[in-house]
């Protein structure tokens, strides 16, 4: 599985991290709701070591789409709000 | 849905922009290329802003150093002359810049790590189009018009990814950008009417109380240390104090 970190990189990742990355994308919707800086802040990190530990990082001349995009590491808690307005929040 | 789809969905939609605009891109592998370049060119000129941007302020941020000389100078003479009036007002000068300065500086730490990744950003981008243009040339080589636009689909869609990561963080920066030109802008023109207080980005009242206490407290400190410092004959050998 290929997932990149915006302004990061592309990394390859076993499939097998997919259900680890949802489980913390859950978390993330909650604390983006309850606009809990620190959560937010710990479960990013908690999600891109994730990438960075357990998937090989592309080559940069590698030419290849991903199938998960993650966002850019100091994306900001407001920005996260902002990612979900607009077509309002869908549950899961 | 989460963070992550969300984010797939945003960069897929700048993906397709990038690949839309360049009107059928598989069947023209040249004018891909080119559109590639030209993004090229674009992030190389947003890390050319980045770094005006940031000489910008660095030169206020010595203008403001500057005057923190001038004013401890002026109240080193004014405690000289006996008028500790005088050296108060100029030691709240002082704090006053003092402030605006970790300001900058702040701001300064904040456009260089803009640059920085904007840096990585170009590099990353220009190792990708060079790969394409390889890809580009030798698949052009090998294979018909209608093969090529298969064979060079995947790659092209992985460097409208990259294009469209890009993009988004050149905005971003752009957005910062401005934003802090917008209170370079502001600052200049306090600085000009001489009424700088409110820079300091300290927007609750409580924060703000808290700043003045420490501010004033840091003039009498101030102030005693010029006290002490003193010599007692001084007074008497003033600029215009006459002798």
């Amino acid at each position: 599985m290929i997932v990149r970190i915006l302004t990061e990189g592309q990394y390859n990742l076993p499939g097998a991290y997919i259900d680890d990355l949802n489980d913390i994308d859950n978390q993330l919707v909650e604390v983006v709701e309850t606009k809990d800086q620190e959560g937010f802040d710990r479960l990013l990190k908690q999600m891109l070591d994730l990438v960075r530990e357990k998937g090989s990082a592309l080559p940069v001349d590698e030419l290849v789409e991903s199938d998960l995009v993650l966002p850019e590491p100091d994306i900001t808690l407001e920005e996260g709000e902002q990612l979900f307005t607009g077509e309002g929040m869908l549950p899961g | 849905m989460g963070i992550l789809s969300r984010m797939s969905t945003v960069v897929k939609a700048k993906m397709n922009r990038i690949v839309d605009n360049a009107e059928n891109p598989a069947e023209n592998l040249d004018l891909a290329y080119e559109k590639q370049r030209e993004m090229l060119r674009n992030v190389k000129r947003g890390v050319v802003e980045m770094v005006t941007a940031k000489r910008r302020l660095q030169l206020q941020a010595g203008k403001v150093k500057e005057n923190i000389t001038l004013v401890e100078n002026q109240a080193r003479q004014a405690m000289a002359a006996g008028r500790e009036d005088l050296a108060r007002q100029a030691l709240q000068r002082k704090q006053t810049a003092v402030l605006e300065l970790d300001g900058l500086d702040s701001q300064i730490a904040s456009m260089e790590l803009e640059q920085e990744k904007l840096t990585n950003a170009e590099q990353r981008l220009q190792a990708k189009v060079e790969a394409f243009k390889n890809k580009k040339e030798v698949i052009k080589a090998q294979y018909s018009a209608a093969q090529a636009q298969v064979r060079i689909g995947g790659a092209l869609s992985g460097l409208s990814e990259e294009m469209g990561d890009i993009s988004l963080a050149v905005e971003r920066a752009e957005t910062k950008t401005e934003t802090l030109k917008a209170k370079a802008g502001a600052i200049d023109e306090l600085a000009e009417m001489g009424m700088l207080d409110d820079f300091s980005g300290h927007g609750d009242s409580l924060g703000k109380e808290l700043a003045a206490i420490s501010a004033s407290q840091n003039v009498e400190d101030e102030l005693a240390s010029l006290r002490v410092a003193l010599p007692s004959g001084q007074k008497k050998a003033l600029p215009g104090g006459g002798e």
